[in-house]
């Protein structure tokens, strides 16, 4: 298990360098000069110059990335230009409002999904499985900004039961602020986690171990928990890793709609301005968070399933 | 640090367990109540279309910064709230213009700095406008502050400003806006001479109290200040750039004061909810097509009056702004001296007389590209202009850009036809500095290069006699549109929405002065 966890924890460095480099490497292909968006039209040439010096915008790409990465081993990822503030500090006061939001989406929909999932698997082809079918196909065709909005009209300005914008204050508050979005981008994973832990759990229901079970005489409620739901969720483990970077992604316009920081907006603004140095904070964060859930997804899936430690 | 690693209690066959019990456990009871939507008392809520970015005045980046500053700080003189430009006594018990290169001030004497630093005095205002100035601060707002020379100090709250030439725009721009803010000389010096987001010392009606990053600023009451006394407790700042959320917040009761989008406006003046007010101001930016004079396929002047003649600015208008903003005249807006009230060419399109030119430019098969911005309003206004055109037979080929490849487009030479927005500052100077000889190549991206204009530029901004700028300005904006680069579209608009219980204390082009806002 350690040389597993070791030999993944090492490719996942590896994507997190190739996604960083590439991510430098193309922020730098766009075209528009970064320091003239920052400054402005009335800035003088002088202070466009050596501002232009300062991000070492005047050295060679390569020259840039090897600066870039010399930078980052000494743990420094710069300084904002328009604020002058750390971007560590930035990065990590918009990171928390993200997780918050990426772990209330898929903690709720993980647990209705597997719910759904569970109560249509142990009750094939009945009424009710297709009425749960149709419910989870509905809910992953839901675009998630639609869901955002008109639960944004409906929830928000018609009934007033959620706020509309912010992240609120205090444990309740941010509670509070977190219901809407988190509906909002973690509706469409409710259905696709219920059809998935319904597929697995059919293929599990069909196995001989659980055959066993049943002639032993357990009763079908414990097969069905105990038994079946335990193997059947193991895809899931492995879904909401690899769902970890469809969340950030997700966050970004639930940033905009709800009107609440981030580190999707964090980005999205950061590109629009050209401020290199955030937007190289924000994605080695956001990549490495992506990479390491990946990986902690896969470590789990092989902690819970010996076999998967050989797969590969 | 050692780093002790434990054994956890939990096992594979535990942890599947507890999984198991997560998963049976789908549905929870959600007791939902209804959300109390009273406004509280003290706390105004307004929106800001982007976050703070610096607490220096020498380091702002415009409006956003500004309207914190201008609660927090105090400078000589404020914009006037109301329908026309105007200002009003600050911080300046007393101000007069000596003669045109001295203004005279002296300070009231009832204002003090925060965090112990004291009296505002004569030399927190030389050192605050001396440092905008100053080559060692590498201020982007310096031209704010024209050709100021310093300060003389001729008592502790008496001074004189002392500019190297007249400078008309130093009573419209220099100090009612950004430079304008006074901060402490101690307190700076104290911190190195520069600030970033936190305050070093504050002066004004409120204080800073939090700011959220990309959540929330929040001012509450200076208890020392000492002039009226402003009517709210606390406001708070919230930085929303999408104007759809911002209109459902403030119907959901969560914001009391917001810009809203063009598109709302017909949907407000039917009625705004809550019993609130829609205002409609007019905007500073100009919007306009401009024609690169130094492309081979735009060197015809028949062709660029056929253009000019064929863009029927009313259809633009309606269809791109929803008919909430007006045609504009030139780059100068309502209420500015300057402002023309008709342009040469009129907003409305005469396709004869665009045909008739094309026909005597003997230009056949005309062909362009035209650049314009990723945004809505902007590719719909230009695929009105790309029909308008085809009238004429005129075929143009819509080039939209994100906005860094957009406004890099100083140097592109294969620049033909461009739908462009600026802002600008109240004073006519603002507008025609970027359309002079010496910005080819940076903001003049028609190439346009006239003496006439140039030297207008230079000296009106001079001239103390209003009249005499407004002539001016007018034919500047006469010689931009007979050079047939320009097709003035609109200024744009500012609609506010706000509750039922605020009065809003706005700038003519809709801009809030947060320090002025009442209570109903």
């Amino acid at each position: 298990m350690l040389l597993y966890a070791i030999r993944r924890f090492g490719l996942a460095l590896l994507i997190l360098i190739v996604a960083v480099t590439v991510m430098f490497l193309m922020i730098r292909a766009v075209p528009g000069d970064p320091v003239q968006i920052m400054l402005g039209p009335r800035a003088t040439p002088e202070l466009q110059a050596r501002l232009t010096a300062e991000l070492a915008l005047d050295q060679p790409v390569w020259k840039q990335l090897l600066i870039f990465y010399g930078n980052l081993m000494q743990g420094d990822l710069g300084v904002d230009v328009f604020s002058g503030r750390s971007v560590t500090a930035i990065v990590f006061d918009q990171l928390p409002h993200t997780l918050a939001l990426i772990f209330a989406s898929i903690t709720w929909s993980a647990l209705l999904g597997i719910g759904l999932g569970a109560y249509a698997a142990a009750h094939p082809n009945t009424l009710i499985d297709r009425i749960t079918a149709a419910i989870s196909v509905s809910f992953v065709a839901a675009p998630a900004f639609v869901v955002a909005l008109l639960s944004l009209l409906i929830f928000a300005v018609h009934l007033q039961w959620f706020p509309a914008i912010g992240a609120g204050e205090g444990f309740w508050g941010r509670l509070d602020h977190l219901v809407l979005p988190a509906f909002a981008i973690g509706l469409s994973w409710v259905g696709y986690i219920a059809r998935l832990v319904r597929a697995s759990m059919l293929e599990v229901m069909g196995e001989s171990h659980i055959r066993t079970a049943r002639a032993f005489g357990i009763s079908e409620r414990r097969v069905v928990m105990v038994y079946a739901l335990r193997i059947a969720i193991l895809p899931v483990v492995t879904v909401i890793g690899v769902g970890m970077g469809f969340l950030l992604s997700s966050a970004v316009f639930a940033e905009i709609v709800f009107a609440r920081p981030g580190l999707g907006k964090l980005v999205i603004d950061s590109i629009t301005t050209r401020n290199y140095p955030i937007v190289m904070g924000s994605v080695l964060i956001s990549t490495g968070l992506f990479v390491a859930s990946t990986a902690l997804a896969d470590l789990i899936n092989a902690w819970l399933d010996p076999r998967a430690r050989t797969a590969d | 640090m050692k780093i002790e690693w434990t054994k956890t209690a939990l096992g594979r066959r535990g942890f599947l367990k507890g999984a198991t019990a997560l998963g049976a456990a789908a549905v929870l009871p959600a007791g939902l109540g209804s959300r109390a939507l009273a406004a509280e008392g003290g706390t105004l809520r307004v929106r800001s279309y982007g976050d703070m970015q610096s607490i220096d005045p020498a380091f702002s980046k415009g409006v956003i910064d500004e309207e914190i500053h201008a609660a927090i700080y105090n400078k000589l003189i404020q914009y006037k709230p109301g329908r026309e430009w105007d200002w009003q006594m600050d911080a300046a018990a007393m101000i007069e213009q000596g003669d045109e290169t001295h203004i005279k001030f002296a300070l009231r004497d009832d204002i003090g700095f925060t965090n112990g630093f004291g009296a505002m005095t004569a030399e927190d205002v030389k050192f605050s406008f001396e440092r905008i100035v100053d080559e060692a601060t590498d201020s982007p707002n310096k031209p704010d502050m024209g050709p100021l020379s310093h300060v003389d100090v001729t008592g502790e709250r008496e001074g004189t400003i002392v500019l190297k030439e007249p400078f008309a725009p130093l009573w419209s721009i220099a100090l009612p806006y950004i430079t304008g803010n006074i901060v402490s000389k101690k307190a700076w010096e104290a911190a190195g001479g520069k600030a970033t987001t936190d305050p070093l010392a504050e002066s004004g009606p409120y204080l800073r109290a939090s700011w959220s990053p990309k959540e929330k600023t929040v001012l509450k009451r200076n208890p020392d200040w000492k002039g009226d006394a402003p009517a709210w407790d606390t406001i708070e700042i919230l930085p929303i750039d999408d104007e759809n959320t911002a209109e459902i917040a403030f119907e959901a009761g969560e914001l009391d004061f917001t810009r809203v989008s063009l598109g709302s406006v017909q949907r407000y003046r039917d009625g705004v909810p809550g019993g609130g007010t829609l205002l409609e101001y007019p905007s500073l930016y100009y919007t306009w097509l401009g024609m690169n004079l130094d492309h081979p396929k735009l060197q015809n002047p028949k062709l660029r009056q056929a253009i000019q003649h064929a863009i029927d600015v009313p259809s633009v208008l309606e269809a791109a702004y929803f008919g909430a903003a007006e045609p504009s005249t030139g780059i100068i807006a309502p209420g500015l001296a300057g402002h023309r009230p008709q342009s040469l060419v009129p907003p409305q399109a005469d396709f004869a007389k665009a045909a008739d030119l094309l026909a005597d430019s003997g230009e056949t098969n005309v062909t362009l590209k035209l650049d314009t911005l990723n945004k809505t309003t902007f590719t719909t206004a230009a695929q009105v202009i790309q029909a308008t055109l085809a009238q004429i037979g005129i075929t143009v080929e819509v080039n939209v850009l994100e906005s860094g490849a957009f406004w890099a487009s100083a140097d592109n030479e294969d620049l033909q036809l461009v739908l462009n927005r600026y802002s600008m500052t109240p004073d006519p100077y603002y507008a025609t500095s970027w359309f002079t000889t010496e910005q080819v190549g940076h903001w003049n991206w028609e190439q346009f290069r006239n003496p006439e204009f140039d030297k207008i530029h230079a000296e009106a901004a001079q001239l103390t006699d209003v009249a005499k700028r407004d002539e001016m300005y007018r034919r500047a904006q006469d010689l931009m549109e007979e050079s047939g680069a320009y097709r003035f579209l609109t200024h744009e608009a500012t609609p506010v929405v706000h509750s039922a219980g605020v009065v809003p204390a706005l700038r003519p082009d809709g801009l809030a002065l947060l320090r002025y806002f009442g209570k109903a």
